[in-house]
């Protein structure tokens, strides 16, 4: 350190106050909280990943089983798509996708919560 | 000995028990630092326990260097916010400060002419002693901390070790 040679007779005194200072209580107060924290913020954080994971997958099954109730329909009428099934299967993919963005945005919210926390 | 900068990488992945290391290394200067600054033993625990859940959270943002000023300046940070929750008592409590570094002070009778020397000093004098001739803190990085110019930084730590040393050497003399 640049300015030790014009002070470093206080700084040695300074220093063996601070030596004097060693608490194990102290070190195990500080790592109290710190421990704590760390057991429940994993599983909260995967517990609702988990969650809106579950949620969305459920909800991906519930679509295919829609359209595998409404394609052969319109396979059996001319191979073509009809005009009016078209608006319904717009809305169907959009769910999916509004679903995926949720997902998506969950487990990136989890993520940016653990990043943040510790960044 | 594993150096800081290993046990804070370590730390900044989850390793709780390297994290306990470094407080273990570091507990005195904070909490020593901690008392000259607030000059009460109980809200200087308080405080250095907050500067360490701090470091723990912040540990990722540790780049190397003195990991001391680094720590030292998440605990001034620390004590400029306790003392906006909370004025701390301006009058010096000789017993109070006394009970902090009772049991050096009864080895070292030259510590209690230090403490008493320190009080005597303006605050923002004292602040700079504190961190730069105390705390190892360079006059840059006091600077940084305290958002006080270098120039006065290094004009308070000039002024602050004179006055010490003054006071030092007038209690030995008496």
């Amino acid at each position: 350190m640049q300015n030790d040679e014009r002070y470093e007779d206080l700084t040695a005194l300074f220093e063996a106050q601070d030596e004097g200072l060693q608490n194990e209580v102290f070190v195990k107060n500080v790592m109290k909280p710190i421990r704590r924290r760390s057991r429940w913020r994993t599983p909260i954080l995967f517990g609702a990943g988990g969650v809106g994971l579950g949620a969305a997958l459920s909800e991906i099954g519930g679509l295919w089983t829609y359209l595998r109730a409404q394609t052969p329909t319109q396979f059996e009428a001319d191979f073509s798509v009809s005009l009016n099934a078209l608006p319904t299967a717009n809305v169907a993919l959009d769910m999916t996708s509004i679903w995926a963005i949720a997902v998506v945005f969950m487990v990136m919210t989890c993520a940016v919560l653990v990043m943040t926390e510790r960044a | 000995m594993i150096s800081d900068i290993d046990l804070a990488h370590q730390a900044a992945s989850g390793d709780e028990a390297a994290f306990e290391t470094l407080v273990r290394r570091y507990q005195g200067n904070v909490r020593g630092l901690c008392r000259r600054l607030t000059r009460h033993s109980a809200e200087a625990d308080d405080v250095a326990q907050a500067t360490f859940l701090m470091a723990w959270r912040k540990i990722g943002a540790y780049r190397g260097g003195s990991f001391k000023s680094w720590i030292c300046t998440i605990a001034y940070r620390e004590f400029l916010q306790a003392r906006r929750k909370k004025k701390f008592e301006v009058e010096f409590d000789e017993q109070v400060h006394v009970l902090g570094f009772d049991s050096l002070a009864a080895r070292l009778p030259q510590q209690m002419d230090l403490d008493r020397g320190l009080r005597l000093l303006p605050e923002n004098q004292r602040i700079c002693v504190v961190l730069c001739v105390a705390s190892g803190m360079s006059h840059s990085e006091a600077a940084a901390a305290t958002g006080f110019p270098l120039g006065t930084v290094k004009s308070h730590v000039n002024r602050g070790v004179a006055a010490l040393r003054k006071q030092l050497a007038s209690e030995h003399v008496a």
